[in-house]
């Protein structure tokens, strides 16, 4: 029965995990945002993408999730005319990156509330733990 | 069992294994919010589990059978809610999963302290000091 609850902790744990590597990655992109290639016609910074998975735990009997995939956006990268850029092409155009300065404040704020609804399942799940222990008082 | 004749310690035992239970497929659908394609899962109504309606388990007639992997007791059924639908095919909706884990908890606390009480009943019977 205590293994249920210390079970859920384990479980809440990788929830965090999983979305603190996303806020990991949101800030590598908007880190980014204005990273240009580095000669002539380069690609600029591309827009790293996470996706998850919910995968079992062998050691603990119960499904966890983690990180599935760490993958590049593979959209395309809009040109800026900037003939002086170290980066611009024969025609004066720059790749820049992909990165949505929107999304990926979206993104994080999304990721914050995942994180604290995890956060708040493991508090709650660490206070009945308490309480059962309390038990023997 | 039937319940009237179950004592308090039986009966808080056993609901005590429920929210623990209940604790940790609430925390495996929060845990999985994100993931695409994820249906969240609840613990059986405890009425139900308090019937012993347990899962069912093969029979193992030699010892060298290997036992189920899964835990009977943990026969949770997905709760199917077609509209918490989204792109992704994530079927966790946070508001409820955290109402039910805040209920789950108050049902822990209330359990705890009948048990506590039940105890400090004995203490007195037994003529300590509660």
């Amino acid at each position: 029965m205590a293994a249920d609850l210390t079970t859920s902790l384990h479980v809440s744990a990788s929830g965090m995990d999983v979305q603190s590597s996303r806020i990991r990655i949101i800030a590598e992109n908007l880190a980014n945002q204005n990273t240009t290639g580095p000669n002539p016609g380069a690609e600029a910074y591309r827009r790293r993408t996470i996706s998850f998975q919910n995968r079992m735990d062998r050691a603990l009997g119960v499904e966890t999730v983690r990180v599935r995939k760490v993958d590049r956006d593979k959209s395309e990268q809009p040109l800026r005319h900037e003939p002086g850029n170290p980066a611009a092409n024969k025609d004066g155009y720059v790749k820049t990156p992909n990165v949505n300065s929107f999304i990926e404040l979206m993104d994080m704020r999304d990721a914050e509330h995942a994180y604290s609804a995890n956060l708040n399942v493991a508090s709650t799940t660490r206070s009945m733990l308490n309480r059962t222990i309390d038990l023997l008082k | 069992m039937n319940p009237v004749s179950m004592d308090v310690f039986t009966a808080a035992e056993r609901r005590l294994a429920w929210t623990s239970e209940r604790q940790a497929v609430l925390a495996r659908n929060i845990a999985n919010v994100d993931t695409p394609g994820f249906q969240a899962m609840d613990a059986r109504d405890f009425r139900q589990a308090l019937a012993g309606s347990t899962g069912v388990q093969p029979a193992r007639t030699m010892v060298n059978h290997l036992a189920g992997t899964i835990d009977p007791g943990l026969a949770n059924r997905p709760s199917r809610q077609i509209a918490a639908r989204t792109a992704d095919k994530n079927e966790v909706r946070m508001e409820d999963q955290l109402m039910k884990v805040a209920d789950t908890e108050t049902i822990h606390s209330t359990v705890t302290a009948i048990y506590k009480k039940y105890m400090t009943m004995f203490g007195i019977a037994l003529g300590k000091s509660a």
